[in-house]
């Protein structure tokens, strides 16, 4: 008889604040509760105080990773975003949240991933770590990424530069990127605002694209950025 | 039983929690003083003096508030207790046998709760001693259900070992608060445990030569482990006012139960960690570990307790 085969959680001797923190995330049933009623609760939020519209989301490639990319103004974008994505995909969507923020206390890291699902993106010093992270997770099939490729809530409403993070992550490969447009946000809820005010918000999604058959290179990069933002501007 | 809903007019609690109370305060002075005297680096008792100066009142309010609220927190602790077990083993990550687990340990629950149907004392004791089988026909019929074969006789024998020992065996100790002297029985055996396994490392510490279970839990020596049975076998003279009713046998047996009992409890979870891989069953209190890490030998040592009793005296 052979020895069964254990698996321990890898995050057996962490405490609280660094299993938050950690990624992958090791499966909780409370986080899980938690997080699909927090989930029911959002949409209602946006469905009855913002009268959220969704547009193409049969454009989602569901059952296959994805990225979703979209324009970034307010903090309602991500909940926007997660919304958009049907209900048995929620704990498969994750939204790339910036570490230094959305991971640098115990309340913001619970709220970051137990309500939002975020992954911790370090846009400062370890971004290529970061990017390996997403790779991992797009390798698996069934998961969503979100993105915002402007790095940081645009100040002004206005489409920002898309980094180079977005191209690096998806050149030369299959992985399918959908652009998306979230219309409302800025005016209901712009950056130093303290709380959302009742404007209804649009969330436009678009047609998937990939890039498998681009040369990986710089130039690329810099393509692939133009062509989604380009994309993501079409939709406004 | 109106009486013993208010603890503190109960003399075995007010005994227990004055002399535990005072313990905790003299250990604090003790190690206030120590530190810098003896110059060394205190700071991961201190650890584990903060895990006790938590667990202490969360214990001594349970059972100050009464029968319910230490049935529930038993369960609670079982729950956990399992949830540890199913993460350091890998069960966890299947829900079906997680959540059915769960399910077992709140049923198991509630018949410690509940009054007999047939004779009105409190405490389904059948159905309680009955669960077993329930729960473990219900696990049998998960693979059944989901139709699949795949690693399920695995899934089914750790969701087992994990519902009949961390969630029903360690429930004795909550069906034991059913019984009229539930503070002496309970407040003795959480002292008793604790004091048995200070006793086998003091004694290790000091006399130790010969490795007890060197496989298992290589810190523990013979010498030690006979120690903490000397210790756990005077101990229910001492403290006969937990339990007056008890005679010589009874005594003679607490004294084994908790002297014995305890040492296996405590290498039962090193043995599962040991074979798992794993080096502590959690974080969940500063300085010790899991909650299995802590209750080990309490889990071994509730049912023979409680059957030891309800053989002598009924439940």
């Amino acid at each position: 008889m052979s020895d069964w085969d254990y698996r321990p959680a890898s995050d057996l001797d962490q405490g609280l604040s660094e299993r938050l923190a950690g990624f992958p995330r090791e499966p909780h049933l409370w986080m899980y509760v938690v997080r699909s009623i927090a989930a029911l609760a959002i949409r209602l939020w946006l469905r009855l105080y913002h009268r959220m519209e969704i547009v193409g989301r049969d454009n989602l490639p569901l059952g296959q990773s994805f990225v979703l990319v979209a324009n970034h103004q307010s903090h309602l974008d991500a909940l926007m975003l997660t919304s958009g994505v049907p209900l048995r995909y929620l704990h498969r969507t994750f939204p790339a949240a910036a570490a230094d923020y959305f991971f640098s206390s115990l309340p913001r890291s619970a709220f970051a991933s137990v309500v939002i699902n975020g992954l911790p993106f370090d846009r400062k010093t370890k971004g290529a770590e970061s990017l390996a992270v997403c790779r991992q997770l797009l390798g698996n099939p069934g998961n969503v990424l979100i993105i915002f490729p402007e790095g940081t809530r645009s100040a002004t409403g206005d489409l920002g530069r898309f980094r180079s993070g977005i191209g690096r992550l998806v050149e030369g490969t299959d992985t399918p990127v959908v652009p998306a447009y979230l219309a409302g946000a800025y005016e209901a809820f712009p950056k130093g605002a303290l709380f959302p005010r009742p404007r209804k918000v649009i969330l436009r999604i678009g047609e998937a694209r990939s890039y498998g058959n681009l040369e990986a290179g710089r130039e690329t990069v810099d393509h692939i950025c133009a062509d989604l933002a380009g994309a993501v501007r079409a939709l406004g | 039983m109106s009486e013993l809903v208010l603890g503190v007019f109960d003399p075995v609690f007010a005994a227990y929690a004055v002399f535990i109370g005072g313990l905790l305060i003299v250990a604090g002075l003790v190690l206030t003083v120590l530190g810098p005297i003896m110059k060394k680096d205190v700071s991961s008792i201190w650890r584990t003096y903060l895990g006790w100066l938590i667990m202490i009142p969360a214990l001594l309010g349970a059972l100050y508030l009464g029968r319910v609220a230490t049935i529930i927190g038993v369960g609670l602790l079982s729950m956990r207790g399992f949830k540890e077990f199913a993460r350091a083993t890998g069960l966890y990550e299947d829900w079906w046998h997680v959540v059915a687990v769960y399910l077992g340990i709140a049923a198991v629950t509630a018949t410690s709760l509940v009054a007999d149907p047939n004779t009105g004392d409190a405490g389904w004791y059948g159905m309680f001693m009955a669960s077993p089988a329930y729960i473990i026909a219900a696990l049998m019929t998960i693979p059944i259900i989901r139709n699949e074969t795949r690693g399920q006789l695995q899934r089914v024998s750790l969701s087992i070992v994990g519902f009949v020992y961390l969630g029903w065996m360690f429930g004795h100790l909550g069906f034991l608060a059913n019984s009229e002297q539930f503070y002496g029985y309970l407040l003795y055996l959480l002292f008793a445990v604790q004091l048995n396994d200070i006793a086998a490392f003091t004694f290790g510490k000091l006399f130790g030569k010969h490795k007890l279970r060197s496989e298992i839990s290589p810190n523990k020596t013979v010498e030690g482990s006979l120690g903490a049975l000397a210790t756990s076998m005077a101990l229910p003279w001492l403290l006969h006012f937990s339990f007056p009713h008890f005679g010589t046998a009874e005594l003679v047996l607490t004294g084994l139960i908790v002297g014995v009992g305890g040492q296996f409890g405590d290498l039962t979870i090193s043995f599962i960690k040991r074979d798992v891989g794993v080096k502590d069953m959690g974080v969940l209190i500063p300085g010790h570990g899991g909650i299995l890490d802590r209750v080990d030998s309490l889990i071994f040592v509730a049912p023979l307790f409680f059957h030891m009793v309800r053989w002598f005296h009924g439940v």
